[in-house]
């Protein structure tokens, strides 16, 4: 689980759904939860919060290129890739913050990752957890 | 309701401790006691059951009072309407089923119940025989008869399943919350057992080293509700296995296996046994009806 520290810039709710757009080092990151400030009080403006998504979750791009739905992007270096038969494993570095992704073995040599290399990272905006 | 207020200095195999305890449980609750052995959770039913007695100490039933050291007021066990089942079924051998359930019967006791239990709890077929030939969780199956025939306020189940595979456990589970369902019992059961407490409680008192240090719902004390997911699970882990690059770790939650995929990091931390928090995002599972 890789897990970043953000601080609440602003929730807007519609029903029993909230999205929660955070701020960590320049960059907006977004999640969509199933709570409200009322049903989880750590959803509060202002609030540094526990940002939570699985390694298997990030996706991997190489240089900007088409517009893109996904809306938790980070511009990331590949310190080092552990490779698999089958799935690899990225570590990243994000602005001093270490993440990692899980790819499969295939696409870190379609896509030719090396370490060092500037990629960015991407995240789906459902697919990210939130904790206090 | 019962209140109890219970102060004594116990023996522990790692020296003295000072029991400190002061709770009041619902009538019709159950109610895990859940700590490490020797934290006192065996001497706190013993108290109730009047085979201990506390130093100082108030026990109050459905209002009535049980004890009172300040006021001299202490019942014999057998005054207290409590039903006792441990792991191990003390079932008299000589005896048949039946005779077994009726030799529990208060004098001037309606022989009616023991009819009435051997229905409920399933021993019709059972009843003639004796406790030698039967198997371990059909004993627990008629310890627990024997317990409920003085129709007791409170029963106390101390680890009563801990001997028993999962199937029967399973079983048992069903059979207890049953008769506490039935009998508007207020239960206490001592239990390690994650789902098991997942099941039955209502409530979870933990006892640390002699005092009750939280009071709550399985949620509130086993989970850490804080986490926006909302497909949340606890069980335990039953198996880690390394795939490739990845760690996948089977979990038991209830009677279901579920895999979970982890990481390296992640698999330091846990171990065989261990209770882990299980959560994703609503937004992945996929639901679908089941043609019958």
């Amino acid at each position: 689980m890789n897990t970043l520290r953000a601080e609440i810039t602003s929730v807007k709710v519609h029903g029993n759904l909230s999205l929660v757009e955070l701020h960590l080092e320049g960059t907006t990151l977004k999640s969509i939860v199933i709570e409200t400030p009322a049903t989880a009080s750590y959803l509060k403006k202002g609030n540094t919060i526990n940002v939570l998504f699985k390694e298997t979750e990030v996706i991997i791009g190489k240089g900007k290129g088409q517009p893109i739905s996904l809306r938790n992007i980070l511009d990331c270096t590949i310190t080092n890739i552990e490779k698999g038969v089958l799935l690899s494993k990225l570590s990243l570095k994000f602005k001093g913050h270490s993440i990692a992704s899980i790819i499969t073995t295939n696409a870190v040599e379609h896509l030719d990752l090396k370490k060092g290399e500037q990629i960015t990272a991407m995240i789906k905006t459902n697919e990210i957890m939130l904790s206090d | 309701m019962i209140r109890f207020s219970l102060h004594k200095k116990l023996k522990a195999s790692t020296g003295d401790m000072q029991l400190d305890v002061e709770c009041h449980i619902d009538q019709g609750k159950l109610v895990t006691l859940f700590g490490e052995s020797g934290a006192g959770k065996t001497s706190i039913l013993r108290m109730l059951a009047g085979l201990l007695m506390p130093e100082k100490g108030t026990i109050e039933v459905n209002n009535s009072v049980w004890l009172d050291t300040q006021k001299g007021i202490n019942l014999k066990p057998q005054q207290r309407k409590t039903g006792y089942v441990f792991q191990d079924y003390a079932l008299f051998p000589n005896m048949t089923v039946k005779e077994n359930l009726e030799y529990a019967l208060d004098k001037n006791q309606d022989i009616g119940i023991v009819k009435e239990l051997i229905e409920i709890i399933e021993l019709t077929d059972l009843q003639d025989r004796k406790p030698e030939t039967l198997s371990g969780g059909q004993k627990q199956r008629i310890a627990l008869a024997r317990a409920l025939v003085r129709q007791p306020q409170i029963l106390m189940l101390d680890e009563p399943l801990s001997a028993l595979d999962r199937a029967m456990r399973t079983k048992l589970q069903d059979y207890i919350l049953h008769v506490h369902r039935k009998y508007n019992l207020t239960t206490i059961l001592v239990s390690h057992e994650m789902s098991e407490i997942f099941k039955l409680s209502d409530e979870i008192l933990v006892l640390e080293n002699g005092t009750i240090t939280r009071q709550g719902t399985p949620m509130d004390i086993f989970t850490n509700r804080h986490i926006s997911g909302k497909f949340q699970f606890t069980g335990e882990i039953l198996h880690i296995e390394k795939e490739d690059i990845i760690y996948i770790i089977s979990v038991l939650i209830g009677n279901n296996l579920v895999k979970v995929v982890a990481d390296q990091s992640e698999v330091q931390q846990f171990s065989i046994g261990e209770k882990v928090l299980v959560a994703s995002k609503a937004f992945n599972p996929m639901i679908e009806k089941i043609n019958h």
